[in-house]
C-alpha cells in the first residue's frame, strides 16, 4: 500500500494560482466562451499610434520640461 | 536579470527629475491610452490631438501632486483622457458645428498596397474598417465599455470606475455590445476572410 499522499493531486497553493491579466468578473460571465466569433473579428484591428506621433509627444513632453 | 520598475517608482523618479522615466510609461501605455480615444473618436487627427493632449495633461496633474498611488496609474490616464473625449463633445454640442462623422480612411493611399499581396492587403483593410464601423454604430455606453475592454485591456472594476457606473452596469452594457455586434455582423454579413 502506497504512504497517502504520493498518489492524489498535488496541493496547488493559493500563490501558485495564476490570476494575472485575468478579470474575475469576465471569467465569470464568459464572454470569451459566449462571443469568440465577436471577439475574433474585433481582434482584426489593432490601433497602435504611429511612431511619428509618439516621437513628436515625447518631444513635446522633453520641451515641457 | 534587471527588475522592470513599476508605473510609480517611473513616477517618481520622473519628478526627481529623471525625464526619461516618463518616457518609457508613454512607450508602456501608449497603445491603450490610443486605441481607446481612436475608435470613441473617428477623425484621426483630433484622435492624435487628444492623445497627446491625454499625456500632457498626465505630467500636468503628476507634476502639481494629484496622483496618488493606488496600484491603478493606467486607469487613472484612461480617466483623464475620457475626461477630455467628454470635454470635447461638450465643446462641439455648444458650437454644434463639428460633425463625428467625417473620418473615413484611404484605402488606396497606402505604398504597402504596392506589395505583391495586394489584394490580401485590400480586403484586410476593408475588414478592418467594417469593424471599426461596427463599434462605431454601437451605442457610446456600450462602445466604451467594449473599446476599455477589449483594447485597453482594463478590468470591468476599473471601467465601472471610469464610467461613473456600477460594475454590473458595465458588465451588462458589455453583453448589450457584444449581442449587437454580433447582430450586425449578421445583418451586414461580415465575416473573417483572412486570418
Amino acid at each position: 500500500m502506497k504512504p497517502m499522499g504520493l498518489s492524489s493531486t498535488p496541493f496547488l497553493s493559493y500563490h501558485e494560482i495564476q490570476v494575472e491579466n485575468i478579470d474575475i468578473y469576465d471569467d465569470a460571465w464568459g464572454f470569451y466562451q459566449e462571443f469568440s466569433d465577436v471577439m475574433k473579428l474585433l481582434d482584426q484591428v489593432k490601433p497602435v499610434p504611429k511612431k511619428r506621433l509618439t516621437k513628436r509627444l515625447i518631444e513635446r513632453v522633453r520641451q515641457q520640461n | 536579470m534587471k527588475k522592470t520598475m513599476s508605473d510609480y517608482e517611473l513616477i517618481e523618479k520622473f519628478v526627481k527629475g529623471e525625464q526619461s522615466c516618463f518616457e518609457e510609461l508613454i512607450r508602456r501605455h501608449k497603445n491603450k491610452v490610443f486605441a481607446y480615444i481612436s475608435l470613441y473618436i473617428r477623425d484621426q487627427a483630433l484622435a492624435e490631438d487628444l492623445f497627446q493632449d491625454t499625456f500632457l495633461k498626465v505630467i500636468q496633474s503628476v507634476k502639481s501632486g494629484k496622483y496618488y498611488d493606488n496600484g491603478k496609474f493606467i486607469s487613472w490616464v484612461m480617466r483623464i483622457a475620457h475626461n477630455l473625449i467628454i470635454d470635447h463633445f461638450r465643446r462641439v454640442k455648444q458650437l454644434n458645428t463639428v460633425s463625428n462623422d467625417d473620418y473615413e480612411s484611404d484605402l488606396f493611399n497606402s505604398r504597402k498596397l504596392a506589395d505583391a499581396n495586394v489584394e490580401d492587403q485590400l480586403i484586410k483593410r476593408q475588414i478592418q474598417k467594417d469593424i471599426r464601423k461596427l463599434i462605431s454604430e454601437l451605442p457610446d455606453d456600450q462602445r466604451e465599455v467594449v473599446i476599455l475592454r477589449h483594447y485597453s485591456g482594463l478590468s470591468f472594476k476599473e471601467i465601472a470606475d471610469i464610467t461613473d457606473v456600477s460594475i454590473n452596469t458595465a458588465l451588462g452594457r458589455m453583453r448589450y455590445a457584444l449581442i449587437n455586434m454580433r447582430k450586425m455582423m449578421e445583418a451586414k454579413k461580415i465575416s473573417l476572410t483572412i486570418n
